[in-house]
């Protein structure tokens, strides 16, 4: 059937009222043939076995605009039409048709058709579809119809009879002014008199209040129930009506238990929204610092950029720290794929456990060192391959620093050196490169199959015995004993021993600027408390200084020597860590320690801050986490085997703590976790992360780079 | 399981209008704190239905309908009163899905039982009424063209 407007169709019953045939006929004469149309459609429509939800509507609603049009014949032709269709229609249909025709006059006079009508016809389709399980529970025990009689007003109609049942003929006493009194609210002076309403229940009750009262004026008060006699079948109803009080009660009970069920298991589920809610708040926290990270990154490339158009180019360079950059690192697209928190390339040329090691950039340069050796190797990060040695030191090397293709290492023979990482070759072709354009072509040939004779003996003899490198720039002598830990700067580097001193530098003359005594700096402290909290063994550190330390996960230990555990400056404030397990702040325009932080009862190991934050790790298992400029301590984290080497952003601390696994502690989320996977197999020594790759060296000689 | 339902004839008695009154009230202040119980809802529910005006009948049988959906407990209890809720407004073709399906999940409920006696009885006897008045209509009509025919041939 073609279509028609629903809309109008149901606008219409909403305005006419009552049906009444004046008003049918004054609607009629305004609307015109289209009404006519509609209503031939409408009166099509119950014959037709369409059964939309609309379509049934207006099926049902065509019988009310019908039958006035029926009654009004006169004025309209196509009623002939309906009349065959009748006689054409089968009578399985016609029966539920008449129907249909039939409700039409039962509906005239009583109601409007409103929305609420339509809502519910049009549900009961999708409700008729809906499952209908099991009734359980409290539904089961209790039906609604019961629950309905228990809890309806009328359920309280028999204890309130009974009650009426029990009140009293008595004189009067004025109560109601006792009680109003009471209250503190004025009594109208004229109560009336307190008559006991009774219902119009039948009250089977024996009048005996008259005569008992004569009684008892002259006996004395008796108890007010003799005063009424009440019977025996009206206190049998109500026993029975007490009786089903109770189960009314009983029934009350069950459903408001089952009630604080559910809502105890809704508030369960909205607790369980509400901790997930909390963590993505946590997550969302992390990342704004990460932004932040990565905004001052950008500004600081901004400036490199702009400050590079405008520099000039010099032979040699001391680069900017990388110590300090905050922002994301340049790395290739394909460490995105990498998973994290996986180890995806061992460096294992080492035959000692690790001492030191740095690295310039993510897949850039790495130098390391190993405790038994005095040249640290120089890796290439992008293919994983040795790319040569420093060689010069005489002992092991115990720090290094790495920034672009310089490279300072402090070394146990208590010299430092810088290191040109750009004039690092392979072993032997150094020798080749001074000679000249001649011997390049048998550089390469001869290269590969001379591993331990070298070429220029002859003429480079006393150079080769020493083993000098051309990489090494220059040699800082000063110290008089092994250099423990180092930071440097554009031009400037300082350095702590275990000559209980720290040391700077300029490193474009090679000259000690400053030495700095901590042993001086415990005698004299700023402030007199301080002496008494420090480490017991720091008076005793007269001589050599030497600790236990507290052993590993693998039961190994070490006597700990380095008296400096940890340097680090910015501008002309410059902090350490020492084996008195103070952190001290100095001002190096003076070289005098102005600041003492005491907290860690064993030597410092491992130290770095930044504007906000001071991090310090120590043999007593713990870090200390302490505010610049306050000395406060705003957080201690604590292992269970001491710390050796840490690094921290705003987001995270990760630190080498004595396992196997490298430690990273969230600080936003403060969770700890380990990073395991195809990791070290002894305990890990040192590390270094820039944005999300990370280095690490253990005790198993191996050199491990992860994907954070 | 036999769940308890109410004879029709039970629909057909009102409560009072006070009785109602504190249903209503009850079920206002349940709404207001955000939560309203089941048995609050089905009291009024079941109060609105009993009543003999058909707005207060719609109101509650759409109140069943909101319990119908919320509750799955309490589904085939609501079928019931369902039916008898649009029994009562005279919506017999809904009436009897609601118990139809009621009766394929209790085919011993009495109630059950007797309500469907009672909406096949609504039907045919609106069935006779419509009967009657397509009789009378066709033969009003006949008389009609009868008398056109006759005006015709007149002329």
């Amino acid at each position: 059937m073609s279509s028609y407007t629903p809309d109008s169709f149901r606008g219409e019953p909403k305005r006419n009222g009552r049906y009444t045939l004046d008003q049918i006929n004054t609607s009629t004469s305004l609307a015109g043939p289209s009404k006519l149309q509609l209503m031939h459609k409408a009166l099509m429509a119950p014959f037709s076995q369409r059964k939309t939800d609309s379509s049934s509507i207006i099926s049902d609603l065509a019988p009310v605009i019908m039958t006035p049009r029926m009654m009004n014949a006169a004025s309209t032709v196509s009623s002939k039409q309906p009349r065959e269709r009748i006689g054409n229609s089968s009578m399985s249909r016609s029966r539920m048709d008449f129907a249909t025709l039939g409700r039409a006059p039962l509906r005239l006079g009583t109601r409007r058709i409103t929305s609420h009508d339509l809502e519910i016809v049009e549900a009961t389709e999708q409700l008729l579809h809906v499952e209908v399980p099991e009734p359980d529970g409290v539904a089961s025990n209790v039906s609604l119809l019961r629950g309905f009689n228990a809890t309806i007003p009328s359920a309280e109609q028999s204890k309130s009879r009974r009650r009426q049942m029990r009140s009293v003929d008595a004189p009067h006493i004025g109560l109601k002014r006792l009680g109003m009194n009471a209250r503190g609210l004025l009594a109208d002076e004229d109560d009336h008199e307190g008559q006991s309403v009774t219902s119009d229940d039948d009250v089977v009750m024996v009048p005996r209040s008259d005569a008992t009262l004569r009684k008892g004026k002259r006996k004395g008060r008796e108890s007010l129930s003799t005063a009424k006699m009440l019977g025996k079948d009206e206190l049998t109803r109500q026993r029975k009506e007490i009786l089903r009080d109770k189960e009314n009660i009983h029934i009350k009970r069950s459903l408001v238990n089952s009630e604080i069920m559910e809502i105890t298991q809704k508030i369960e589920a909205l607790d369980d929204i509400r901790t997930k809610l909390e963590q993505d708040l946590i997550k969302l926290q992390e990342d704004e610092l990460e932004l932040d990270d990565e905004l001052q990154g950008v500004k600081e490339r901004l400036d490199f950029e702009q400050s590079s158009s405008t520099r000039t180019s010099q032979s040699f360079q001391i680069p900017h720290s990388s110590r300090r950059r905050k922002g994301p690192a340049f790395l290739p697209s394909e460490h995105d794929e990498l998973p994290p928190g996986v180890a995806f390339m061992t460096l294992d040329s080492h035959t000692a456990p690790l001492s030191a090691l740095d690295f310039s950039e993510p897949y850039g340069t790495l130098v390391s060192a190993s405790l038994d050796d005095s040249q640290p190797i120089v890796w290439d990060l992008f293919s994983g391959t040795e790319s040569g040695r420093l060689r010069g030191h005489t002992g092991t090397v115990k720090c290094i620093q790495v920034e672009d293709t310089v490279c300072v290492t402090g070394s146990e023979d208590s010299s430092v050196r810088l290191w040109d990482l750009r004039r690092v070759d392979a072993d032997g072709s150094d020798w080749w490169g001074d000679e000249g354009e001649i011997v390049s072509l048998s550089d390469v040939a001869e290269e590969n199959s001379e591993d331990d004779t070298k070429p220029n003996g002859i003429r480079n003899g006393v150079e080769k015995d020493q083993k000098e490198d051309a990489a090494c720039l220059r040699v800082l002598e000063g110290h008089t004993k092994a250099v423990s830990t180092l930071f440097f700067e554009d031009n400037c580097l300082v350095t702590g021993a275990s000559d209980k001193t720290l040391r700077q530098w300029d490193l474009t003359t090679g000259q000690c600027v400053m030495t700095m005594d901590i042993l001086w700096a415990i005698a004299h402290p700023t402030s007199s408390s301080l002496a008494n909290n420090l480490f017991a063994g720091a008076a005793a550190s007269v001589g050599t200084f030497a600790v236990p330390m507290p052993p590993r996960a693998d039961r190994s230990w070490d006597m700990y020597e380095d008296y400096v555990g940890g340097v680090q400056f910015w501008g002309y404030g410059l902090v350490s860590g020492s084996g008195d397990g103070a952190v001290r702040m100095w001002d190096m325009r003076t070289g005098q320690a102005h600041r003492t932080l005491v907290g860690h009862s064993a030597p410092v190991t491992c130290l770095q801050f930044d504007e906000i934050h001071i991090a310090s790790g120590s043999l007593d298992k713990t870090i200390r986490i302490w505010d610049v400029r306050t000395g406060g301590v705003f957080e201690t984290l604590k292992y269970d085997h001491p710390v050796t080497a840490l690094q921290f952003d705003t987001r995270k601390v990760v630190t080498a703590t004595g396992e196997n696994g490298v430690k990273i502690y969230n600080r936003t989320s403060m969770q700890h976790s380990t990073l395991l996977t195809n990791g070290h197999t002894s305990p890990v020594e040192r590390l270094r992360y820039m944005d999300r790759y990370l280095v690490t060296g253990g005790r198993d000689s191996t050199v491990k780079v992860w994907s954070l | 399981m036999s769940t308890e339902l109410p004879y029709a004839a039970d629909a057909e008695v009102s409560l009072s209008y006070d009785e109602l009154e504190v249903l209503r009230l009850q079920y206002e202040r349940e709404q207001l704190q955000a939560h309203v119980t089941v048995q609050t809802k089905f009291n009024y529910a079941w109060g609105l239905v009993k009543s003999p005006l058909r707005e207060h009948q719609v109101e509650g049988v759409r109140l069943l309908q909101d319990l119908y959906r919320s509750e799955p407990t309490r589904r085939r209890e609501c079928l019931y009163y369902l039916a008898l809720g649009h029994y009562k407004m005279g919506n017999f073709e809904e009436a009897k899905q609601f118990n139809g399906l009621l009766m394929e999940k209790e085919p011993t409920n009495l109630q059950a039982l007797s309500l469907a006696q009672l909406i096949e009885k609504g039907v045919t006897r609106e069935g006779y009424i419509g009967m009657a008045l397509v009789g009378g209509a066709a033969a009003l009509g006949t008389l009609i063209l009868a008398g056109f025919i006759r005006r015709a041939t007149r002329k």
